[in-house]
């Protein structure tokens, strides 16, 4: 489709009408004795620095769901923890796939006028916050309690089989998921703040001990304590600020195909098709044109599959897509820079914004030694529950609209 | 969150309003499927409504329990306390004859036998006075 074909039918979409003017990090990784409110207040503060407002400039907060926390409204409590009054305020769940849908969702309420400046949050500890067999059983907890947990099925089974049977249909090799893990491993070195930076090989990952087959211990992303904060604003009022390099939001798509693993329609397609073409299709721009990627990694395998349905390659390819070489700096499309849920950090949902918030960084130049050179268009998919839940959106700079 | 006490028992379905007959057709040996008298589909798991065409008209039939495994995961690392003493053990995802898939896990074998394809049968394991699991062995 082409740009103006795109424009037309979107004419009300909410395409460029929002910026992202700030973000920030808490520290990230073992972060032992804070909370995932001192988390999320720390990256709110960041954010909010970096955009140059004051905390009584915001009018709306958007979070995720923290699992070391008791609030069942998380984002109520960091509005009360952090001294705010606003106006919009939500707590989003759609388990990974949130963190997009923050954004999106976000875009819109400001689009629509129902609030101008809103604070998306993310922050959990499940590192330091949860024993790791809580943590793990937290997990397995979100599965169905009649069809599934009495089974003894981890949420990493559930994309373990999609990953296994995507082996089988496509001759998908171990090695090929290994490398996943590899390249984004080097990725990390570059990255100050990573969890996990030394160096390991595709001998290492297959070699750490097996977890849910075919996954090993390697595939599998880290359990993290840290937070992100990103301040939304309108157009107008990013240029009224006087923002340097404001970072638009092209487009969001979403798609949910299922709850439980076993009405997934196909173990080896998976609703971010539908989501990525509706993100691309708001945005008048296609896979081909993303200079980088945030792709939700919380298993190896996940990444090469979303590679496909995200279309920057045809199915059944992505593991040879990845071992060429095409998911890093130099090939067609450079993605998880920062290393990833793999070897960044992953605490929760604040995992895939993480994602975000690399990928803001890189369109705005402000990668350093790890910086994709020349990326003005970018992508991030989130997903979660098993592939039931699917969120992308598209961001770019000034040049793109 | 979940205590440290709730995290060391195997959780066990509590059946709710839609599904205290399927639990009730494993525990006298019988896997219920529903099929739709409107638009004859076939579903697992039980609920209120054909998912197809949402007709009401739904009537319990006992299923062969032939099924193949569409895909599998060998769990090494146990999800919890309450599954460790079980590793390794064959999580299967099932598609049975009529139709409808499932999950369940693999018995009657070591879990590394399990093959993408393999035919498998119903096997009805009673747990607790209440609930009655589906798993499926060899055929």
């Amino acid at each position: 489709m082409t740009k103006a074909a795109a424009l037309a039918g979107h004419k009300n979409s909410l395409r460029g009408q929002v910026a992202i003017i700030g973000i920030g990090l808490s520290p990230v990784g073992k972060v032992p004795g804070r909370s995932p409110l001192w988390l999320a207040a720390s990256a709110a503060k960041q954010a909010l620095a970096d955009a140059g407002l004051q905390k009584s400039e915001v009018d709306g907060v958007l979070a995720g769901h923290a699992m070391a926390a008791p609030f069942h409204r998380f984002s109520v409590a960091f509005s009360e923890y952090f001294g705010l009054q606003p106006t919009f305020s939500n707590t989003l769940q759609v388990s990974g796939a949130t963190a997009a849908t923050q954004f999106n969702i976000a875009a819109a309420a400001i689009h629509g006028g129902l609030t101008e400046t809103v604070l998306v949050i993310g922050a959990d500890s499940l590192l330091s916050g949860l024993t790791p067999e809580l943590a793990l059983r937290s997990l397995t907890e979100s599965r169905d309690q009649q069809y599934e947990m009495p089974f003894g099925i981890p949420v990493a089974n559930t994309f373990a089989m999609t990953a296994h049977r995507h082996m089988k249909e496509f001759g998908t090799t171990p090695e090929q998921l290994a490398q996943v893990a590899v390249t984004q491993r080097r990725h990390a070195a570059r990255t100050p703040g990573a969890q996990q930076t030394a160096p390991i090989t595709i001998d290492d990952v297959l070699n750490s001990k097996m977890v849910t087959s075919p996954y090993r211990k390697l595939d599998c992303s880290l359990i993290s304590d840290g937070g992100a904060a990103f301040v939304l604003t309108s157009a107008a009022r990013a240029k009224a600020l006087g923002i340097e390099k404001p970072i638009y939001i092209l487009g969001g798509g979403e798609c949910y195909t299922h709850e439980h693993i076993f009405l997934m329609p196909s173990l080896t397609v998976t609703g971010a098709v539908q989501s990525s073409q509706k993100a691309y299709a708001m945005a008048g721009y296609g896979a081909k044109d993303m200079h980088t990627a945030g792709v939700y990694d919380c298993f190896t395998g996940t990444v090469i599959m979303m590679l496909e349905d995200l279309g920057f390659c045809p199915k059944g390819e992505g593991g040879r897509f990845v071992a060429d070489g095409q998911m890093t700096y130099g090939g067609q499309i450079p993605a998880n820079t920062h290393g990833g849920m793999l070897s960044f950090a992953h605490s929760g949902i604040p995992g895939s914004l993480f994602h975000f918030h690399e990928v803001v960084a890189q369109l705005r130049g402000q990668c350093g030694e790890r910086q994709v050179a020349g990326a003005e268009l970018g992508l991030v998919h989130s997903l979660g529950a098993g592939f039931a839940t699917n969120a992308t959106t598209i961001l770019g700079t000034e040049k793109t609209l | 969150m979940i205590s440290l006490e709730d995290a060391a028992r195997k959780p066990l379905p509590a059946p709710d309003a839609d599904t205290a007959t399927l639990w009730r057709g494993l525990r006298e040996g019988q896997l219920l499927l529903q099929h739709c008298d409107d638009c004859g589909n076939v579903q697992f798991y039980q609920q209120g409504f054909c998912r197809h065409c949402s007709g009401e008209n739904l009537i319990h039939r006992p299923a062969s329990g032939r099924a193949k495994v569409h895909s599998f995961s060998v769990v090494h690392r146990a999800p919890g306390p309450a599954f460790k003493n079980d590793v390794p053990y064959a999580v299967l995802l099932v598609e049975l004859a009529e139709g409808p898939r499932m999950i369940s896990t693999y018995t009657g074998g070591p879990a590394d036998e399990v093959t993408f394809d393999m035919d498998v049968v119903l096997v009805c394991e009673k747990v607790s006075d209440n609930i009655t699991l589906p798993r499926f062995r060899r055929a």
